[in-house]
């Protein structure tokens, strides 16, 4: 090979060389010179941070727009854990000097393990603003300490209306899957219970999301902008605030009395450890008061629970405060529940209202025969199926409730009762409903099937359509089916969703929507049946023989008229449940009442009482405190 | 350092000393620095993050320079024709510590078994191995006198084949392609004939072809080969690295964002980079203007090179020259062009750049080579 062929050679090898660096150099000139402003953008937004602040939720008002639940502005100082740098103890030293905290109580919050890991921890509440400013002004002395303006849910009235609110906490995992296409992120407050978790999607704003620009040691150099936070919207409540604080203060006085009063059933006095008042209104399902007991504050969940607290209010001890008895309590509805039992022996045409049973104060049935009486065996003497419920005679309703069972028991007492919504959810907007029971042949089977010890018999007896038909045996319903029944028969046969959302309000108060009453079924309840049971109930409240006339001594009935049937539920192990339902004035019906109160002895000593004063209130009549009514039904 | 080497006053090589191309050794300094100052911007700030020791990575690799330098200047003074006559030695130890990594003592980092774990240290045997083919096929050329018949042209094929499948066996395709790239180099200059160049071009293509169609490769060696071809497709996945870097280049502009300065470099976008995406923290802190600085440094060494090889005494000489010159040539190329977006992404380090021992070293030592080569043209 020649020298020339290799110089040839070696040339074409420079030339690829110089070809190959100078494609590189073209590149580098087009990105860097060319190219360079379009990327520059590009290169910015990966030193973009972005910065969330939860927007304040919107405010739950009550149907005057009183406020049950609403914001405070918290001067608050709070402690990024991770951004203490190298001497984190100097600087909570400094701190503590500052706020005049203890050291070690400052320690103490700041590792509080209720508080969420992704936010900035409060170590201190309502501390003075110069505290804030001066935070901010000797930054570098407290790095990861910061003074901010806090928006916290405040409870103008504690515990008022506790179980319809419900309370806020911050979003679990379950919570957020579901949740993160609509912006939740970890760590943000959501509602778990009552209105705030049922109108969660309303109270919640939008967060103020804040672009920080980033430099190349992650410091802050300024804001790119922000997208400022929009306040969710109000929910106006159908709750009478002032009604309600009436139905919670003479429950929890019914309650105290029970407390205080010797049973002579159990020899001891009623534990009475629970209950609940709700007035609906009949023309729409619209809550009017909704009172659970035992209550819970609210503000308790703000910044997080203990855990402490959180399992006081799920001992059994504490007959589980949290849990709202109106729509998730279930219990046997008792004599209230001769509602259904008139309407379906009259709508079958079992009987007739002048059909005349004569209570000899028991009845016998079966062979070998068991004798059911009366309360006390009190003979009523010759009762129609009004008198029947004015005087609450079971002899009456056990002749009924037997009139369906030639043979094999026709299914007319269930009809009726699902009709008017019971043994199945009412569909109230509010979380965790309980659905309830109304037994019947397959039901009976079903429990038997699932656990025969406990129900060792799987057939449907004549027994069992006599127990039903005074609303005892498995029957068992929440207090506010019993109420929405009793509102059905005052409108004349709508059955509502109760609600207790009225309309949804944007920050000036402009209504955003109107939450409509929601119609679950239309029956026709004819006058000729509506009449003669309303009548009975009228009865019960203002005939002197009315097992609830005594707790409604006084009350102006010729004016406001009230249909009202008292119930004593027994109950296995325990004392008796004391039941009342009621509405007025029949007249026109705008309140429907049901009160029903755990081991509390007879309705119309514990239950009707309550009642009384809810109607005291919604008349304007004078209030006077709750004493025992001595009266049996 | 010309001075140092006149104190070290190795007998015979003194009068090769006054030839010793002080230009090649100024650009191989320069680029040694300035990969120094880019490991450091690249690295302080993770470690610090990460409460170690911002300086780790610096100092490791100043510790490799300073063994680059030993074995370089070593190897300069050495007689590069003794090389010619132990050729057959070099290649087979290459081969045989090749086949001992894909052995079970090698070790496997990320689905690649290409190291040998040597205490603290990693010893990549394909960095030595590349040096050992340029080696062995300027020996076998220049044997040949530049006369390569198809039998001759075959044997050449298969120095440069069998260690080749070897790496494929790691697998590594980047050094792969650098092997391919010191043949083609030495073969063009050598003596194939341009029927045998174009011939060997359409083999290769073909063989490229078949290597990405064919599924020898893993799927992400495919994706990072393939995704210079289309960055925007999936910038989550082997496009992202590309994109950052391409970025961080452009985020540099005409004067760079200026040293410790690049977010792109210390926010940790670029992965990688301090070693095979160096050159991106070059781009986004120095600039156009420091980046070109840094090619004209290559280019220097690139020149120089080649000059080394035209004056060579000999034809071994020259060849050697030849083969480090595509060696360096493609890993340039291919390091930079693929953080621009204009060569498919593979693990190639800058030479003299990139964080890591054994490619640095033997960098070193194949300018060592050229220097002594060079120093012995007139001997």
């Amino acid at each position: 090979m020649s020298g020339d062929t290799t110089r040839l050679r070696m040339g074409i090898l420079g030339v690829v060389v110089i070809s190959l660096f100078s494609a590189l150099l073209a590149r580098l000139w087009y990105l860097q010179v060319l190219a360079a402003p379009t990327y520059k953008t590009e290169a910015q937004l990966n030193s973009v941070r972005f910065i969330y602040t939860e927007a304040p939720r919107g405010r739950i008002l009550d149907r005057n727009g009183k406020v049950l639940v609403g914001n405070r502005v918290v001067p608050t100082v709070v402690v990024d854990k991770t951004e203490l740098g190298d001497k984190p103890d100097d600087v909570i030293a400094h701190l503590s000097a500052l706020v005049h905290v203890p050291v070690n109580v400052l320690k103490e919050r700041i590792d509080d393990p209720r508080y969420s890991p992704f936010k900035p921890i409060p170590v201190v509440d309502d501390v003075p603003k110069e505290t804030l400013i001066h935070i901010r002004e000797h930054q570098a002395e407290y790095p990861g300490v910061q003074g901010v303006m806090l928006t916290k849910r405040f409870y103008p009235n504690g515990s008022l209306a506790a179980h319809v609110v419900g309370y806020v906490g911050e979003i679990n995992d379950k919570e957020l899957t579901p949740r993160k296409s609509k912006g939740y992120r970890a760590g943000d407050a959501i509602g778990k219970s009552g209105v705030e978790l049922a109108y969660e999607d309303d109270l919640r704003g939008q967060p103020e999301v804040e672009k920080l620009e980033v430099d190349a040691q992650g410091r802050v150099l300024r804001s790119l902008g922000k997208q400022p936070a929009v306040q969710g919207h109000d929910v106006r409540l159908t709750l009478d605030l002032d009604l309600q604080k009436v139905a919670e203060d003479s429950l929890a006085q019914s309650i105290a009395a029970a407390q205080a009063t010797y049973d002579n059933d159990s020899g001891k006095r009623f534990v009475a450890p629970a209950g609940s008042a709700v007035v609906l209104d009949p023309h729409d399902g619209s809550v009017l008061a909704m009172a659970s007991y035992p209550t819970y504050e609210p503000a308790q969940f703000i910044d997080g629970i203990s855990e402490k607290t959180f399992g006081e209010l799920n001992d059994p001890n504490g007959h589980y405060p949290l849990t709202n008895r109106v729509t998730q309590g279930l219990y046997a509805p008792a004599s209230t529940f001769k509602l259904v039992t008139s309407i379906a022996g009259l709508e079958t045409g079992l009987i007739t209202p002048q059909y005349t049973v004569n209570d000899r104060g028991s009845f016998t049935i079966g062979d070998p025969p068991t004798v059911l009486t009366n309360a006390f065996s009190e003979a009523f003497g010759y009762v129609n199926l009004s008198a029947a419920l004015t005087v609450s005679s079971d002899v009456y309703f056990y002749e009924l409730g037997s009139r369906f069972c030639p043979g094999r028991c026709r299914t007319g007492i269930q009809d009726t009762a699902r009709e008017l919504g019971m043994g199945d959810f009412t569909e109230i907007e509010l979380p965790f409903e309980a659905s309830g029971r109304i037994p019947d042949e397959q039901t009976k089977k079903r429990l038997h099937d699932s656990n025969p010890d406990a129900f060792p018999d799987p057939e449907w007896y004549t027994g069992d359509n006599l127990n039903l038909a005074i609303g005892q045996g498995d029957t068992v319903i929440t207090p506010l089916q019993l109420v929405n029944a009793y509102a059905t028969l005052a409108n004349g046969g709508t059955v509502y969703a109760p609600h207790v959302g009225g309309s949804i309000l944007d920050v000036n108060g402009t209504e955003v929507r109107s939450i409509a009453p929601k119609v679950n079924r239309k029956t026709e309840i004819p006058a000729a049946i509506r009449e003669p049971v309303i009548a009975g109930f009228e009865g019960a409240v203002s005939n002197s023989r009315g097992t609830a006339a005594p707790a409604f001594a006084g009350f102006p009935t010729s004016t406001f008229p009230i249909a009202g049937k008292t119930g004593t539920a027994q109950v296995s192990g325990k004392q008796d449940t004391a039941l009342f339902a009621a509405f007025g004035p029949t007249t026109d019906p705008r309140y429907a009442v049901t009160v029903v109160i755990e081991e509390a002895g007879f309705g119309a000593s514990a239950a009707a009482p309550v009642a009384r004063r809810i109607f005291d209130q919604v008349m304007g009549l004078p209030l006077t405190p709750i004493t025992r009514v001595q009266a049996h039904d | 350092m010309a001075l140092d080497l006149r104190s070290a006053g190795a007998r015979r090589s003194s009068s090769s000393l006054r030839h010793v191309d002080l230009l090649l050794v100024a650009a191989i300094a320069g680029i040694s620095a300035i990969g120094l100052l880019m490991i450091y911007s690249s690295t302080r700030q993770g470690q610090s993050a990460a409460g170690l020791d911002p300086g780790y990575f610096v100092k490791r690799q100043a510790l490799f320079v300073f063994v680059g330098v030993v074995l370089m200047v070593g190897i300069a003074l050495l007689d590069y024709q003794v090389l010619r006559d132990i050729a057959p030695a070099i290649y087979g130890a290459a081969l045989f510590v090749l086949l001992l990594v894909v052995s079970p003592l090698g070790t496997e980092r990320r689905g690649t078994q290409a190291w040998f774990q040597v205490g603290p240290y990693q010893f990549e045997p394909s960095e030595v191995a590349k040096l050992a083919l340029v080696i062995a096929l300027a020996a076998f050329c220049a044997a040949h006198r530049g006369d390569l018949d198809t039998g001759r042209l075959t044997t050449a094929l298969g120095i440069a084949g069998i260690p080749l499948i070897l790496i494929y066996l790691q697998p590594d395709v980047g050094t792969g392609m650098v092997f391919v790239a010191i043949l083609m180099g030495i073969l063009l200059v050598g003596g194939a004939s341009p029927r045998q160049i174009a011939i060997l071009t359409l083999m290769g293509i073909t063989a490229i072809v078949m290597v990405l169609q064919l599924g020898v490769l893993k799927d992400y060696q495919r994706d990072r080969l393939s995704a210079f071809l289309d960055p925007k497709e999936d910038v989550q996945r082997s496009a992202y690295n590309l994109n950052q870097s391409k970025i961080a280049i452009a985020a540099g502009g005409v004067g760079g964002r200026g040293l410790f300065q690049g977010t792109q470099t210390n926010l940790s976008f670029v992965p990688e980079q301090h070693t095979d995406f160096i050159f991106t923290a070059v781009g986004e802190e120095l600039g156009f203007v420091g980046a070109c600085t840094l090619l004209g440094l290559f280019g220097l060494v690139m020149w120089r090179t080649w000059r080394a090889a035209i004056t060579a005494k000999d034809q071994f000489g020259m060849l050697v020259c030849v083969g480090v010159l595509a060696m360096l040539v493609f890993q340039v190329f291919e390091n930079v062009g693929m953080t621009m977006g204009i060569t498919p992404i593979a693990g190639i380090p800058l030479p003299l750049m990139s964080y890591g021992g054994s490619a640095t070293v033997a960098t070193f030592a194949a300018l060592g080579l050229v220097l002594s080569v060079q120093m012995r043209r007139f001997t």
